[in-house]
C-alpha cells in the first residue's frame, strides 16, 4: 500500500483557536469563569468604590458576582454530598436561576438605571 | 466475509498524529496520514492499519483491544479516550491523535505510566487486613450500605483517562490524581481494612484530597462511568470527621489541638 505520509510541525496552537479548548467539559469551564470572574472584581471593586455610579461597572460587577456565587452554591452543594453525576444538570439549573436572578435584580433596582430610561 | 483488510472501504479519513519523543524533542512534529476506513472500525484498528500498511515506525500502546485492560488510551481530537472503544464514525474526515496528557511521553501515542502507578503505591492502594480479617473469610452484604458505597468506584482498570484529563495534576505534578484517591477512598470505606486512619492522612494532605477543586473532569472522562470525584468527596467528609473528632477530644482533655 502505498504511503500517504506528511508532516506539519507541532506548535501550540494560539489561544483564539477553539479546538485548543475543545477537551474542556462544561464543569472546567464553570471553574475558570468562576476564578476569573474573582479575578475581575477584585479589579473592579476598588473602582466602584472610588465612583459608585458608572453604569457598567456597576453591571459587569452584577454579572460577575451572581455567577461566582452561583458556581459556589455548586461547590457547596457538591461538599455536601449532591451526587456528581448529576453534577451538570446541577451546573444549568445554577445558571438559569442566576439568569432570573440577574434580571430580577435589575428589576429591583430600575430607578438606579439610566439605560432602562 | 472476506479476508481482506481494506476490500470494503466507507470513506477517507486524514489522521494526524503527534510525533516525537515529547517535551523538549526538537523532532516532535504531527505526521498526517490518509486512511480508507471501514464500517464499524475504531481508532485503534485505524492505528493497526497504519502502522502495517504504511509506516512501521509509528509506537502506540495495546493489548486486549476489547475495553477491558485499558492500555490504549490516548487522546482522540484533544479528548483522552480507549483507542480500541472509539469509533471512527461521527469523529469527522480528520482525526488527530496525540498521547495522553500528565504522562511523560516514551514515544509518539506511548507513554510512561510509571508515576501513576508509582501515586498509586503512594496512596496504599492495597487492602490492609485487619487481624479478625486475615483469619476469616470477612461477611460484607451486597446490598449492606458499606458494599453500596464502595460499588461505584471499583471497576477502575486504571487506563489513566481520568489522570490525563484532571486539570490540578497538570498544576501540581505531586497531586495523587483522581484514580489513586478513588482507590484510597475504596479501602477507607472498607471496614476490613486496618489502616484506614494511616491512609486517610496520608491521602488528605496537600497533595491529596483537598488539591481537588471539584471540576469534574475525571466523572465526564472516565469511559467506566465511574465518579472519582464522588470518591474523594467521600474522602474529604471523612477527614473533616475524623479532624473534628480529634479536635473536640482534645478540648475535652484540655490539651492543645494537634498535640
Amino acid at each position: 500500500m502505498e504511503s500517504t505520509h506528511s508532516t506539519e510541525p507541532t506548535a501550540r496552537p494560539p489561544l483564539w483557536d477553539l479546538t485548543a479548548w475543545r477537551s474542556m467539559y462544561p464543569g472546567m469551564w464553570a471553574w475558570v469563569l468562576q476564578r476569573v470572574s474573582a479575578l475581575a472584581l477584585i479589579v473592579l471593586f476598588p473602582l466602584h468604590v472610588m465612583n459608585p455610579y458608572v453604569e457598567w461597572i456597576r453591571l459587569t460587577m452584577l454579572v460577575l458576582v451572581v455567577w461566582h456565587s452561583m458556581h459556589g452554591i455548586k461547590v457547596i452543594l457538591t461538599d455536601f454530598g449532591f451526587p456528581p453525576k448529576h453534577q451538570r444538570k446541577l451546573l444549568w439549573a445554577l445558571a438559569a436561576a442566576g439568569v432570573v436572578l440577574f434580571v430580577w435584580l435589575v428589576y429591583l433596582h430600575k430607578s438606579l438605571w439610566r439605560f432602562l430610561g | 466475509m472476506t479476508a481482506e483488510p481494506s476490500a470494503e472501504t466507507s470513506g477517507e479519513v486524514t489522521f494526524r498524529v503527534r510525533r516525537g519523543e515529547g517535551a523538549g524533542d526538537p523532532g516532535e512534529r504531527f505526521d498526517r496520514y490518509r486512511l480508507g476506513v471501514r464500517p464499524r472500525m475504531t481508532v485503534l484498528d485505524a492505528l493497526v492499519a497504519l502502522q502495517s500498511e504504511q509506516d512501521p515506525t509509528l509506537s502506540y500502546r495495546y493489548s486486549c483491544r476489547v475495553g477491558m485492560c485499558g492500555t490504549c488510551a490516548l487522546r482522540v481530537n484533544g479528548r483522552p479516550r480507549w483507542a480500541c472503544r472509539t469509533l471512527l464514525e461521527g469523529l469527522g474526515g480528520s482525526v488527530t491523535l496525540e498521547p495522553l496528557s500528565n504522562f511523560p511521553v516514551v514515544r509518539d501515542l506511548a507513554v510512561d505510566m510509571g508515576v501513576f502507578f508509582e501515586k498509586m503505591k503512594r496512596a496504599r492502594a492495597w487492602l490492609e487486613p485487619a487481624e479478625a480479617a486475615a483469619q476469616a473469610p470477612a461477611r460484607l452484604s451486597p446490598a449492606g450500605p458499606e458494599r453500596r458505597r464502595i460499588e461505584p468506584h471499583i471497576e477502575c482498570i486504571t487506563c489513566g483517562i481520568c489522570y490525563a484529563s484532571c486539570s490540578m495534576v497538570g498544576h501540581d505534578p505531586a497531586f495523587l490524581g483522581p484514580a489513586a484517591l478513588n482507590r484510597a477512598f475504596t479501602l477507607v470505606a472498607d471496614s476490613r481494612d486496618a489502616s484506614r486512619a494511616r491512609r486517610l492522612l496520608e491521602v488528605c494532605g496537600e497533595h491529596g484530597a483537598w488539591r481537588c477543586h471539584s471540576q469534574f473532569n475525571c466523572t465526564e472522562a472516565c469511559p467506566k462511568g465511574i465518579s472519582p470525584t464522588a470518591a474523594i468527596q467521600g474522602l474529604k467528609r471523612r477527614a473533616l470527621a475524623s479532624g473534628a473528632k480529634a479536635l473536640v477530644a482534645s478540648l475535652l482533655r484540655g490539651t492543645a489541638p494537634g498535640s
